[in-house]
């Protein structure tokens, strides 16, 4: 496989694993598919997706600057490209946001609602208006390529510098706006990074990371198609991108010092750490590299100076989106391994399209080479197909394909099974909080709702003095004990009717038909009931109807539909120990052997505190 | 008018009735802890809850009813906004769930239904449609102590006054409330220190300032850069031509 | 033992389904480009459309063929097909997993039908496996996974009906469970990667035998470089 194929193979099987993740995080929401807490409601698809997704497309805008404003003519093999990374950049950010946002499907709502208040609003304007900008820009590249556009092409073109012109206000606007999202937060970003010049520092750096990421993405390309790389011109844009960056650094000094809050970086803290590695990526090493002529010059240097620039750019708009926001907040966040595949899948696409551009349109002033399939190819029978239909176009089609699909299949298969919703609980209005008798309470927080009998625990308990058992007791703000802290053994998984162990003394599977009725499907649904052989299963008088086919859990059980009768028998047999060894098989089933439990519960039922209720400074034995 | 609850701490027994009255309001239901939640029992299904703090004090927590809301500010389209009486109201039409009120309220207030498809912010909204119909809203009605009681704004700022003044020694003399953040109108008195109950204590500046100075700044670099981008061009261009002697060819792109 | 089986009928089973649906979807969407492309570059675009049709439904609807062309190889073939598809798609076992799974199932064999067509599956794939081993002018057509495919295919059904009918210990029972289900995965992940691919491209395969004989113009150059004879008389 060549260099293209390899990297195709690959981003397409991140596609493919987005794409899985985006279906489950529509189908069940964002709870499930993120990391993000009520503390930290922006994560990386904010931080690295639109944040740092609009700063790469800061590009798009210095080049035509440079280009269309300045003339300087010498940069046109690198106009084209940058305007398409902003577009695709642009439509990456918007894809993100469809991600994202909880109601995408309400986007459109901002065209309408007006809040000129908000920057957000200003940031979803520029959004909107600059993507649209971008399509117009860069759309007379792909109308060149059949005369039946040609008229629309002309038309276009005629307003390109207004477009450009147009282009480059609305960068300005969008790339400074994202720094204005934070203002509103003085109280929760670090003060080295919260400053009322935020705006501006997000301009400038923007202006900085738009030079190298042009350069960046020169290299980049020109190394998957093993192109000359354009080492003159990333020489002049690393020249440039000195005295930005250096713009850069003054501003941001001079304002740490005129507030006072130099001391801070020699803090020692996290954010002094963050700090110092930001500066040092994003500015000062890349400088150094750009500003001697030895090293400027090589494409080994190139690469790892604008490489350093891209990096510490987003790091440091990924630090002003949350990274810095982590000691106030207290609420340590890391995206989970879905929101990374979404942010690849995502990037990955856009960068699938713009390989496509460049081999498809005349992007480059060369187009790259042997990219079409070898017509002289012998034949290989796809084993599938088993037939031969000449050389496919695409030569990589097949692989692209296996790993989309085997990408999007693994995502299916390690999607969390179980959605993270709390369905189960019907739509009750909670009881009065104390005095009442019967509380509808998820003290399992299993997300399940069951009756809980307050005064029957309260009694039990042992009267007024017996509030602190449940209440206030173990981590703070939590106002009640779950019910697991005194039904200790309620989530184990009590099969009341285990069919292996039922089938071996029975003869094995060959007295299938002892209890399932012949010629019928071997489901509980055909098979005898339990007290048609456990006669005395059901107590005589028993008030509740209990479908016997059912296997109770312990915990169904315990809510009433066993206890009653079970608390009755154990009044009448006063030598076995108290009801809350119920719980144990062997408390009446004397005569089994320890074989007879499940092999987990075995181990659990060594440890101490199995046959003891134990709660911070209590114990149920010893009745303090 | 501007309404307002005053909350005092030293009467709260941690009854939580009126978190009970609020979830009987709206209907909420039953909480379920969740991964995402922060741990001050407020939830998308709690809009109003009681911290414990040691010694035993109980301090009830709920959206504060900046008197300039930030989450309001920050909403781009004005999904959150606050009434005439001064309750910071979310309507579910419109919120496209950027959750940008979330990271903008000092206080932390707002919460998000994650596990929904369909997910709104959820928050205290003052019982805005009890208080306008001319009643108190469900916490303040129920409490048993009357530790937290609805009234006109200046008449409970009042009120706190001088129930510090009448007891010295008893509270500490700050109402948290009155001029953070520009003023709130949920306002607390109490006689051990609050300010965990936002992000970061005596912030006196109303949030929605802080983005003004850069709102108002839009036009002007919108233009700005425009000019000066014209006027470069047109200096390079003049350059180029009194260099070369000619004019310069139509760029191509 | 039992972890295994939570792992094969869990995880493992959710991938080599998808593997299976998308994979299907994928050779589908190849084959229908490439017959395409084909057309496209054919110097000759005349298709005998009615001919294809007919011949296609003749392989669909097999009548003809159990007539005129060697009748018990043909019935041996269509019964396997038949007990192939229909048994795991109706047995009232698996449907009644997809109701816990996904919430819906459909109409389901009778215990007595599903036995019947497991057996007569089995039987006839071992026909068919021994069919491809005793006849000579079979053997010097076959290719490895020729003889392989009967013999896998039966597999899951052989384990199954095990567990379904046979007196075995759970143990016994517990470990034809993971044959069923692992063999069953395995053909889920095979099937869109071999020629049993033939289940979703039969439908296309007349079509793809004309597209294929249309040769693009000028074919000859491209046969004799493709050949290293360029330049040599043809």
């Amino acid at each position: 496989m060549n260099r293209v194929h390899v990297v195709k193979t690959i981003l397409w099987a991140l596609v493919g694993l987005g794409l899985a993740v985006a279906i489950s995080r529509f189908a069940f929401g964002l709870g499930a598919t993120t990391n993000l807490t009520d503390a930290t409601p922006w994560g990386l698809w904010i931080g690295f997706d639109v944040m740092a997704g609009v700063a790469l497309a800061a590009g798009g805008f210095v080049i035509t600057a440079v280009f269309y404003m300045m003339r300087r003519k010498e940069f046109h093999p690198m106009v084209r490209p940058a305007v398409l990374t902003a577009f695709l950049g642009y439509v990456a950010v918007v894809f993100s946001l469809l991600v994202d946002l909880g109601l995408p499907w309400n986007i459109w709502h901002m065209m309408i609602y007006w809040n000129p208040h908000s920057p957000l609003f200003e940031v979803g304007w520029c959004v909107m208006l600059y993507t649209t900008v971008l399509l117009l820009e860069f759309s007379p590249v792909p109308l060149e390529s059949t005369s039946r556009y040609a008229k629309i092409r002309t038309f276009l073109m005629k307003f390109r510098f207004p477009l450009v012109l147009l282009g480059i206000m609305l960068s300005t606007l969008h790339q400074s706006s994202l720094g204005s999202l934070f203002l509103i937060m003085p109280f929760k970003l670090h003060p080295l990074w919260y400053t009322k010049i935020l705006p501006i520092l997000f301009f400038i750096s923007a202006v900085g990371l738009g030079l190298m990421m042009v350069s960046f993405e020169s290299l980049v390309s020109g190394w998957i198609y093993r192109k000359k790389p354009e080492t003159h011109l990333v020489a002049k844009l690393g020249k440039a991108a000195v005295w930005v960056l250096g713009v850069f650094l003054i501003v941001r000094f001079v304002d740490l010092g005129i507030a006072g809050k130099l001391g801070l970086i020699f803090a020692g803290s996290w954010e002094s750490f963050l700090f110092v590695a930001e500066i040092l990526i994003m500015a000062v090493i890349p400088m150094i590299i750009f500003a001697n002529p030895a090293t400027r010059n090589r494409v080994g240097w190139q690469w790892a100076g604008s490489f350093m620039v891209v990096f510490g750019a987003v790091f440091n708009r990924i630090n002003v989106g949350g990274l810095t926001m982590v000691s106030t907040t207290g609420d340590a966040y890391f995206p989970s391994w879905m929101e990374f595949a979404i942010s690849f899948g995502v990037v990955s696409f856009m960068i699938l399209i713009f390989l496509f551009a460049i081999e498809k349109f005349h992007i480059w002033e060369e187009q790259p080479r042997e990219l079409e399939a070898d017509p002289h190819a012998k034949p290989r029978f796809s084993r599938a197909g088993e037939v031969w239909l000449g050389a496919p176009a695409v030569a990589g089609r097949t692989k692209y394909s296996f790993a989309f699909v085997l990408a999007l299949a693994i995502g299916f298969a390690i999607m969390p099974g179980k959605k993270l919703h709390s369905g189960g609980i019907e739509n009750v209005p909670v009881e009065a909080a104390r005095g009442g008798d019967t509380l509808y309470v998820d003290g399992n927080r299993d997300g399940y709702g069951v009756a809980f009998k307050h005064e029957f625990h309260i009694d039990t308990l042992g009267g007024d003095q017996s509030c602190v058992r449940c209440h206030h007791m173990n981590m703070p703000m939590d106002f009640a004990s779950g019910c697991f802290n005194c039904h200790s053994q309620m989530y184990q998984a009590v099969d009341a009717f285990k069919h292996d162990w039922h089938a071996s003394p029975s003869g094995g599977n060959v007295a299938c038909n002892e209890c399932h009725a012949e010629g019928e499907n071997r489901t509980a649904a055909s098979a005898k009931s339990c007290e048609s052989c456990h006669t005395d299963l059901i107590p005589a008088g028993a008030t509740i109807e209990i479908e016997s086919y059912m296997a109770p859990a312990y915990t169904d059980a315990m809510h009433d539909m066993c206890i009653g009768c079970h608390r009755e028998v154990n009044q009448q047999r006063a030598e076995l120990p108290e009801q809350k060894d119920l719980a144990l098989c062997g408390t009446c089933h004397t005569t089994a052997g320890p074989e007879y439990l499940r092999a987990d519960v075995r181990e659990r039922l060594k440890r101490p505190e199995f046959n003891r209720v134990v709660m911070p400074g209590l114990s149920l034995e010893d009745g303090k | 008018m501007s309404v307002a609850i005053l909350t005092d701490i030293t009467r709260c027994i941690g009854c939580l009735e009126c978190v009970a009255a609020c979830k009987r309001e709206y209907n909420l239901e039953v909480d379920v802890p969740r991964r995402w939640q922060n741990n001050d029992g407020l939830s998308a299904e709690n809009w109003t809850s009681v911290l414990h703090k040691p010694g035993p004090h109980y301090i009830r927590k709920q959206c504060r009813h900046c008197l300039e809301p930030a989450c309001a500010s920050a909403c781009p389209v004005g999904a959150l906004h606050q009434t005439d009486i001064g309750a910071v109201m979310y309507e579910n039409d419109k919120c496209l769930g950027c959750r940008y009120c979330m990271m903008a309220c000092p206080y932390g207030i707002p919460r998000y239904d994650w596990d929904e498809q369909v997910p709104y912010v959820r928050k205290c909204i003052l019982c805005h449609d009890k208080v306008k119909a001319g009643g108190q809203p469900a916490c303040t009605s129920v409490c048993p102590t009357e530790a937290t009681i609805f009234g006109d704004r200046a008449e409970l700022l009042a009120e706190a006054h001088k129930r510090i003044k009448e007891n010295p020694g008893k509270y500490i003399d700050h109402v948290w409330g009155e001029h953070e953040v520009g003023g709130t109108s949920v306002l607390y008195i109490s006689d051990i220190n609050l300010d965990f109950l936002c992000y970061k204590p005596n912030m006196k500046t109303s949030l929605p300032t802080t983005t003004e100075a850069a709102m108002k700044s839009v036009p002007v670099a919108f233009v700005g850069m425009g000019g000066v981008m014209l006027g470069l061009n047109w200096i390079i261009k003049r350059r180029q031509k009194l260099k070369e002697g000619e004019a310069p060819e139509g760029d191509e792109q | 033992m039992e972890a295994l089986l939570d792992f094969a009928q869990g995880p493992l089973f959710r991938l080599t389904f998808a593997i299976m649906i998308l994979g299907l979807l994928r050779i589908l969407i190849l084959d229908i480009v490439g017959m395409v492309e084909a057309y496209r570059k054919a110097g000759d675009k005349s298709i005998p459309w009615g001919l294809t049709i007919s011949r296609t439904l003749e392989w669909l609807f097999p009548v003809k063929r159990i007539l005129n062309h060697r009748p018990i190889y043909s019935i041996i073939s269509i019964l396997f097909h038949i007990g192939l598809i229909i048994t795991p798609i109706f047995l009232f076992a698996h449907v009644r997993l997809w109701e816990q799974g996904v919430g819906f199932g459909w109409w389901t064999l009778s215990p007595q039908v599903a036995d019947t067509l497991t057996i007569t599956t089995i039987v006839f794939g071992l026909l068919l496996f021994l069919g491809r081993v005793g006849v000579s002018r079979a053997r010097a057509l076959s290719r490895p996974q020729d003889y392989l495919w009967p013999v896998l295919l039966i597999i899951p059904f052989i384990s199954g009906y095990l567990c379904a009918n046979m007196g075995v210990s759970p143990a016994v029972y517990q470990a034809s469970m993971l044959v069923h289900v692992l063999s069953g995965e395995l053909i889920f992940v095979a099937l869109p990667f071999t020629k049993i691919a033939h289940c979703v491209l039969m439908p296309f395969s007349q079509l793809v035998s004309v597209l294929a004989w249309k040769f693009p113009a000028r074919v000859d150059e491209d046969v004799a470089t493709t050949l290293d004879k360029k330049g040599a008389p043809v």
